[in-house]
């Protein structure tokens, strides 16, 4: 049975990677597009939009990478229901002549993936819990998403097979752990095994799932952790069911179609958090801050300087203008104005001056800046290193 | 009982690891089975009198890695 299907002209692992990639991005232009006609940006600005991003995040990288870590997992849940379907047929034992898949597999994966979605969910709850008593000011959040980008561009190095010394930014889970899952897998009941191994992936995250897990540690609030994992989790869900369903030998397939494209999404994953964390401590060298202090066009175009008022106009979509001039060697009271903000573009941050305000939605909160030097360049930018802006001292 | 360690030079993640170490509930006579991936190795305790090393390495093959004594 299963070396006919390998005679078959298309791949389902191949149709299913190229359906979920094209909805995928189908979705995430929808997400991302900036006519409010469709979608208002408050919409989707704040938490709301971080999980969006957590389960678009899931429905891609995440359900891809997921599948080939917890494969096997899912495919010991099914062997009880392949053991009763096969009671009448002649036994195959052990390894690579596994018999076909089960005749009911739906039930399994099922409870599978909602023990699985349930347990990822406290999960989160416990780390974002974790994350309050850490108190995250902007330093150490940005400490922690450049550790996370780090460990995301080392796991895509790793998954490119570029040096073996990329192979320690995998965890691997302790020898007891992986030990109990094995032998749940063999002596569980039909129903408990699929539920119970369900719950135990959590002991073996994916890259792509240890990512998510440091950003719901970053968040610092158990229900935003809880509700970050549960959406990841569960865009994670449709790849796990229709490719399961498919087959339950989509681990080795999944690692020969689909491991380059994962490697590639989490590298990219892995600089734009990498960024972020560098925004976040006001470095020059974050794209941002090195694009806009390249380009010669941003601070011509930049306000006049001013004699010691500045205006900000903080957005759903980010700061504008994003290069302010102000004179030097004087004192400057930077207004910032909102109205109807709702994305973390409201969550302000001056590093240099250790600044950090969660802005009213709409109203003015004014800064203070002491006198700076002729040549200084001071950047902000949102607590999540997303939106990011420059004040140049001449 | 004998403690010997093998190379396997082609896992891709932690979970070949994991299924490697299968072998430990597949072949009587073998005692524990930790495989690294990491370090790309497979340490196996077992029964000389019980089971063979070309058993051992047989049974890594058959789960689709290439072992090397």
């Amino acid at each position: 049975m299963a070396s006919n299907n390998r005679n078959n002209k298309i791949d389902p692992v191949f149709v299913m990677g190229a359906g979920v990639a094209l909805v995928a991005i189908a979705l995430i232009m929808l997400l991302f597009q900036s006519s409010e006609e469709i979608v208002p940006a408050s919409v989707f600005a704040g938490s709301f939009g971080q999980i969006s991003v957590a389960f678009i995040t899931g429905l891609t990288t995440g359900g891809l990478s997921c599948l080939a870590v917890q494969g096997g997992l899912l495919a010991s849940s099914l062997a009880r229901q392949i053991e009763v379907d096969l009671i009448a047929q002649p036994k195959s034992r052990k390894g690579q002549s596994r018999p076909a898949a089960p005749t009911k597999p739906a039930l399994p994966i099922g409870l599978f993936l909602l023990a699985k979605l349930a347990a990822y969910t406290i999960l989160g709850a416990l780390l974002g819990w974790l994350g309050s008593f850490l108190s995250l000011d902007p330093v150490s959040r940005a400490v922690l998403m450049i550790a996370i980008g780090v460990f995301m561009l080392g796991n895509a190095l790793r998954m490119m097979n570029v040096h073996p010394i990329f192979r320690y930014f995998s965890i691997e889970p302790p020898k007891f752990i992986t030990r109990y899952i094995r032998r749940t897998a063999r002596n569980g009941t039909e129903m408990a095994t699929p539920l119970f191994l369900g719950a135990l992936t959590v002991f073996i995250p994916c890259g792509v799932t240890q990512a998510m897990m440091g950003a719901a540690l970053a968040t610092g609030r158990a229900g935003m952790g809880a509700a970050l994992m549960f959406a990841f989790t569960l865009g994670t869900s449709p790849v796990f069911f229709l490719v399961a369903y498919l087959t339950t030998k989509i681990g080795s397939k999944l690692e020969s179609f689909f491991m380059r494209f994962v490697a590639i999404a989490v590298l990219v994953l892995g600089l734009v958090t990498l960024n972020s964390g560098l925004n976040l401590i006001g470095s020059p060298l974050s794209f941002g801050n090195l694009t806009r202090g390249l380009s010669s066009n941003s601070s011509a175009q930049a306000p006049a300087a001013s004699e010691g008022d500045l205006t900000l106009y903080v957005q759903n979509q980010g700061y504008f203008p994003q290069t302010l001039r102000a004179k030097a060697n004087a004192p400057v009271a930077l207004n910032l104005v909102t109205d109807r903000t709702y994305s973390c573009a409201r969550d302000f941050v001056i590093p240099a001056l250790s600044f950090y305000e969660l802005l009213p939605d709409t109203g003015k909160v004014v800064v203070d800046i002491p006198a700076q030097a002729p040549g200084t360049r001071m950047f902000f930018t949102c607590s999540m290193g997303m939106y990011t802006g420059l004040i140049v001292f001449e | 009982m004998v403690k010997k360690t093998f190379k396997v030079s082609d896992m891709h993640c932690t979970n070949c690891a994991m299924k490697i170490e299968e072998i430990e509930d597949d072949l009587p006579g073998v005692r524990q089975v930790s495989a690294s991936y990491h370090k790309m190795q497979l340490t196996v305790e077992y029964d000389e009198a019980r089971v063979s090393e070309a058993q051992i390495l047989e049974a890594v093959k058959s789960k689709g890695y290439t072992v090397e004594a």
